[in-house]
């Protein structure tokens, strides 16, 4: 019962720091001066070198999921060219976002929260509220804009890797013409806005949640090293919950 | 003048600062100095804003800034500057954009106009024939050199140097004590001096202050410091590892 109620608390105080973070961060991006050559370069570091990790995970899991799928339709209805009609929506709405979202948790919020967790132990951070340069500005914001733009990006990649894939094996494995796997009928305007909604959540919740984590970070090398798993477990499931609402949301707007 | 009125600070259940009280006037030199996690860097940090107190009172020109908002600090911080203790240089940048920040940052600058000036404050250190050179390209003694430069390019009153010559040689810790000297005497800059080096302190310090278990243990001139017999400051000075001192 103690344990359950600190993790409560821990949970309580790292919602309120990401909030004051995501708060500061678009008062500083509405109020002043954007670095492009910065916010260039974090671009860079999430979506281009983003890229081969999501096009491969994206693109395996493409072409497991049809497998799986075209075994079940040709065991229950004996018919293979409802897979492509069915998925396409699925990669669209949800599991394309969701899972490059995790990705993206994984792979740059580790990264975010360790860079600007070493710059706090290091007094780095103390060294740029010296020059006048608030930490959320200078680095939370760059990193915040990039990832607003480049996870869409990354997502609309994913998205594309995986049905690609999937009609490959179901083309080879199943004899399903991609003409009639490419079914696009069966993906709707809302479900391209729930997904390209759920890129741009992701991509505003995660930089901001590792980099909150990375301003928190206490100590030495230990306190950087709890930052970093502190931003990816809350950006992960920050991601899951986004998604959870998001759906909900486009649920109500279907209906 | 700044003034610290029963500062307390605590941090989880360790009371590091415990109703400590000074005044710095205008053109002292005082060293805080005390044994590792004294407090020092914490009480000297209280009066940029980059450390808050649990309680107590803190003025800067008169003015109480103890409930300030980070955003009412920054103008503070273009009057009082720091060096920090390990320089904490950008790595991310030349050793002259690292001196330009502050001036881009506070005075509105353009980039080239503030690389400019950053040339000139390099150029006080001697350190402008490596003004583009990255900071992991040079030694510790160069890059303090580079971080007090940073620290000048404001014209500040006051500055807070936390342990300006610890990890030096003898001659680059010589050198960065007499420009603290020369900075008091030619432009009547107030300098807190976060220290441990005794030979610093008695050749540099108007004023020494002594922390000891979250307080003020001795307060007064380089000379009561020496003359001392509290066995407690005995035991700082000669360095010895048993005592009265509490590890």
């Amino acid at each position: 019962m103690k344990s359950l109620l600190l993790i409560l608390r821990s949970v309580i105080e790292q919602t309120r720091e990401a909030v004051a973070t995501l708060v500061g961060t678009i008062r500083y991006t509405l109020e002043s001066p954007w670095n492009f050559r910065a916010i260039g370069e974090h671009m860079f570091l999430v979506g281009n070198r983003s890229l081969v990790f999501v096009l491969l995970t994206l693109g395996f899991l493409g072409a497991i999921t049809s497998l799986q799928a075209g075994f079940q339709a040709l065991r229950i209805i004996g018919d293979t060219t409802i897979i492509g009609q069915q998925l396409l929506p699925l990669l669209v709405r949800q599991l394309g976002p969701t899972l490059v979202g995790l990705m993206v948790a994984t792979r740059v919020g580790t990264g975010i929260a360790a860079e600007i967790g070493s710059m706090v132990v290091t007094e780095q951070v103390d060294a740029l509220r010296m020059c006048n340069a608030p930490p959320l500005d200078y680095l939370v914001k760059p990193r915040f804009l990039a990832c607003l733009v480049m996870l869409p990006v990354l997502v609309v990649f994913g998205v594309m890797a995986a049905f690609l894939s999937a009609m490959g094996v179901a083309a080879l494995v199943f004899h399903t013409p991609p003409r009639v796997f490419a079914n696009l009928d069966f993906v709707s305007l809302i479900d391209v806005g729930e997904g390209l909604v759920k890129a741009v959540a992701f991509g505003a919740a995660i930089p901001v949640i590792a980099g909150a984590a990375g301003l928190a970070a206490r100590g030495g090398s230990e306190g950087v090293g709890e930052a970093t798993t502190r931003a990816v477990v809350s950006a992960s499931l920050a991601v899951i919950v986004l998604d959870f609402v998001i759906g909900g949301l486009a649920f109500l707007v279907r209906t | 003048m700044i003034e610290f009125l029963n500062i307390r600070k605590a941090f989880g259940s360790q009371v590091v600062l415990d109703d400590v009280s000074l005044t710095v006037h205008p053109g002292q030199i005082v060293y805080i100095i005390g044994k590792s996690g004294a407090g020092k860097s914490v009480l000297v940090k209280h009066v940029l804003g980059l450390i808050r107190p649990d309680a107590g009172i803190i003025r800067f020109e008169g003015q109480d800034i103890t409930r300030f908002r980070e955003r009412d600090f920054y103008p503070l911080r273009k009057r009082c500057a720091m060096v920090f203790q390990h320089s904490t240089l950008f790595d991310s940048m030349t050793l002259l954009e690292n001196v330009a920040l502050p001036i881009r940052k506070h005075k509105g600058l353009s980039h080239a106009d503030s690389l400019a000036a950053a040339r000139e404050k390099l150029a006080l250190v001697q350190m402008e024939a490596l003004a583009d050179r990255a900071p992991a390209d040079i030694g510790d003694g160069l890059r303090k050199r580079v971080a007090i430069a940073r620290a000048l390019t404001l014209d500040p009153m006051y500055i807070v140097f936390d342990e300006p010559t610890t990890g030096l040689d003898p001659v680059s810790a010589v050198r960065v004590d007499r420009l603290i000297r020369r900075l008091a005497v030619d432009t009547g800059v107030t300098s807190i001096v976060v220290s441990h080096d005794l030979r610093s302190i008695f050749s540099v310090a108007d004023r020494v202050v002594f922390l000891y278990q979250g307080k003020v243990h001795l307060d007064g001139p380089p000379t009561a410091f020496r003359a001392s017999t509290d066995p407690v400051v005995r035991q700082f000075i000669n360095g010895l590892p048993e005592g009265p001192m509490e590890l």
